[in-house]
């Protein structure tokens, strides 16, 4: 492992993976330490996080749901105002300029809510790279629209079938691709989950996202927030969120995961709360597995929630207790879902509705005169297809 | 002595035949006939595939076959009791398991080595496990205690230095990856195939046994010129899954197959 990365959170992280993708990865971090200490390299990504993603996000105040909910003030980063929708695209800029500097002309990734997939295919015609992303034929059909926006940006998409036919699968695939091709590709991971230094280099470019958050705050309140909340699938906005703030233990951080349809197997996504230590997709993390290791198909009404392991970063976090994880039922994120957009005018990711169902309870908690950031991680336009059929069916 | 190591050492061939297939594809107690036939027509060492439901190192045909097992119940009694089974039936040549390290790790490390070796395997291959890991070392001293081989991968992308760090906690063989990817038959292999396996018999002092993509005799003839072991594994598995509706059918595919294998490794 690196010498200035860490490979592990706690017990859990590192790199279990086959040994074909060991060389990459040592590559990979090394050019990756090499960068991060480079003031070029630096210059480049604030350079196109500012000029092509609309960096910073602002900070919205929402004056209605603050009244709404009759508790804290509500804060909402606005990851859904960059460039593609969501909060994905930092990573895929800093990833495909690493890839650039590797000499590698090809890019792959996974995708389940099709955002990093859509992310990825920006990049890959941006900078005119060859891209493949990896979707399950169920997220091809439920997340249509991206499916369409990845082909018309160039990249091909190539449907998973296998299993479940959704994210496990399809990053599954993409393992798979870069094992074949890894002189000449490089796997655009995009949560913070995978082998070591995936969790460490996503959480990076996303940590813009808490960094930014924490200062305009400061600068605007001259005090820091009472609590932050985020939602986590794999969870790579929760931890751009977190990071800047772990070491302020004023601060109280909340994880929303995927309670889906209820507590057995196969119904929910709730990795912290019901999944138990194991390695899946070159990650040592809490994982949703059956009482012989056989990993457990995830649900969620979210595609981009439905993967049964988690960033180990957060697994270390939930066992340490500095975040706390909650669930949230796919009827609860339908209607924080249909309540923020009503309220607020912002139609927020399916994702991001299970984090805003947490900071209700959470701003009634609080109370009066306290304050609370909500990361809206990503724009719902994606999900409206998909809601509205949900909705159908209560009727 | 471990078993791996005094078979290579007997000199009874030049190039020993490693074939793997899958337990539970389609069931359990075909899985027992089929371990049988494949002994009987010239394995020197079975490798016996525990089934896993994210086989990431895999290609589709024996992706296909996991996914078709694990429609069957899966338990570890129901592995240990048909490789106890397949192991009676000709005791002398040594069983190893090839899977993935979570359902090792979810068993019990020791628990899952105890029943292993009860059950007559002599050594584990483990894809997502690489050497440098602590539960690799961790691993590797467990085999060690009950004469068990851990026998680690090597591919074409390996570099000297890492090649030279694994000897530490390898034993049995070298399972070396013929090409980049992931398990599949193949038409063709990198281009300095022998030269790769002449530096590791050099480097790491243990039988090297080429795997990944080879499946007809041709070519199983020409790295067996070089190499100490072919293994065969996706090419045994389309027989299964070809035939594997009727088991007597099936039976006689694979009896011809590994016969033939087997006749074009010196």
């Amino acid at each position: 492992m690196g010498k200035n990365l860490p490979g592990y959170f706690g017990e859990f992280g590192g790199r279990y993976s086959p040994e074909i993708l060991t060389e990459a990865l040592e590559e990979l971090e090394s050019t990756y330490q090499k960068l991060k200490k480079s003031k070029k390299f630096k210059k480049e990504l604030e350079y196109y996080l500012k000029n092509y993603v609309g960096r910073p996000s602002p900070l919205t105040y929402a004056e209605r749901l603050t009244k709404l909910w009759g508790g804290a003030r509500i804060w909402l980063k606005r990851e859904d105002l960059n460039h593609t929708g969501a909060h994905k695209i930092n990573n895929a800029i800093g990833q495909a300029l690493i890839a650039r500097f590797m000499g590698k002309k090809r890019i792959i990734a996974e995708t389940g809510a099709g955002q990093h997939g859509l992310a990825t295919a920006t990049v890959g015609a941006m900078f005119g790279m060859e891209t493949v992303v990896y979707m399950g034929a169920v997220d091809v059909e439920r997340q249509n629209l991206n499916a369409k926006k990845i082909e018309m940006l160039g990249a091909k998409i190539l449907p998973v079938t296998a299993g479940e036919a959704t994210l496990k699968e399809a990053t599954s695939e993409a393992m798979r691709d870069w094992a074949l091709n890894v002189s000449t590709t490089h796997y655009i991971v995009g949560s913070a989950i995978g082998p070591h230094p995936f969790p460490t280099i996503v959480r990076d470019f996303q940590d813009f996202i808490g960094s930014e958050a924490r200062s305009e705050f400061k600068k605007r309140n001259k005090k820091l927030p009472n609590a932050i909340v985020a939602c986590v699938g794999g969870g790579s906005n929760s931890i751009g969120m977190f990071h800047a703030f772990l070491k302020d233990k004023q601060v109280a951080i909340y994880g929303a995961e995927a309670g889906g349809l209820g507590s057995k197997p196969g119904e929910h996504s709730a990795t912290l709360t019901y999944g138990k230590t194991g390695f899946l997709h070159g990650t040592k993390t809490l994982i949703i597995q059956d009482e012989f290791g056989q990993i457990v198909p995830a649900h969620s009404v979210s595609a981009g929630l439905d993967y049964p392991g988690v960033g180990p970063e957060h697994a270390h976090l939930s066992q340490t207790g500095r975040v706390e994880y909650r669930m949230v039922t796919d009827e609860q994120a339908l209607d924080s879902f249909l309540e923020v957009t009503r309220v607020e005018g912002i139609i927020p990711a399916l994702e991001t509705a299970h984090a805003f169902h947490v900071a209700r309870d959470v701003a009634k908690d609080l109370g009066k005169k306290k304050d609370l950031i909500i990361c809206l991680s990503g724009r719902g336009d994606k999900d409206v297809t998909e809601v509205l059929r949900l909705l159908g069916e209560r009727k | 002595m471990s078993k791996i190591k005094s078979l290579f050492e007997s000199g009874s061939f030049k190039s020993a035949f490693i074939p793997y297939f899958t337990l539970g594809d389609p069931n359990y107690n075909d899985s027992i006939e089929f371990g049988k036939t494949i002994l009987d027509n010239g394995a020197d060492i079975l490798e016996l595939g525990i089934p896993f439901s994210d086989p990431v190192a895999d290609g589709p045909v024996i992706q296909r076959a996991a996914a078709r097992s694990l429609k069957n119940r899966f338990s570890f009694d129901e592995i240990f009791r048909v490789t106890k089974a397949i192991h009676d039936h000709k005791p002398e040549t040594p069983l190893v398991y090839l899977t993935y390290f979570n359902p090792i790790y979810h068993c019990g490390i020791t628990k899952f080595l105890d029943r292993a070796k009860e059950s007559g395997i002599v050594g584990l291959v483990i894809p997502d496990l690489p050497f440098d890991t602590e539960e690799s070392e961790i691993l590797f001293r467990e085999l060690k205690v009950r004469d068990m081989d851990l026998i680690h991968l090597v591919t074409p992308a390996s570099e000297k230095k890492r090649i030279q760090a694994l000897t530490k906690t390898s034993s049995g063989f070298i399972y070396y990856v013929t090409s980049f990817g992931v398990t599949g038959e193949r038409r063709e292999f990198s281009v300095d195939l022998k030269e790769r396996i002449k530096f590791l018999k050099d480097t790491i002092r243990l039988p090297i046994c080429a795997g990944f993509g080879i499946s007809t005799p041709d070519q199983a003839n020409q790295i067996s010129q070089y190499a100490d072991g072919i293994i065969i594994g996706s090419a045994i598995q389309r027989v299964i899954e070809e035939n594997g509706s009727d088991k007597t059918k099936t039976i006689a595919a694979l009896a011809d197959y590994i016969s033939k294998i087997r006749a074009a490794i010196p």
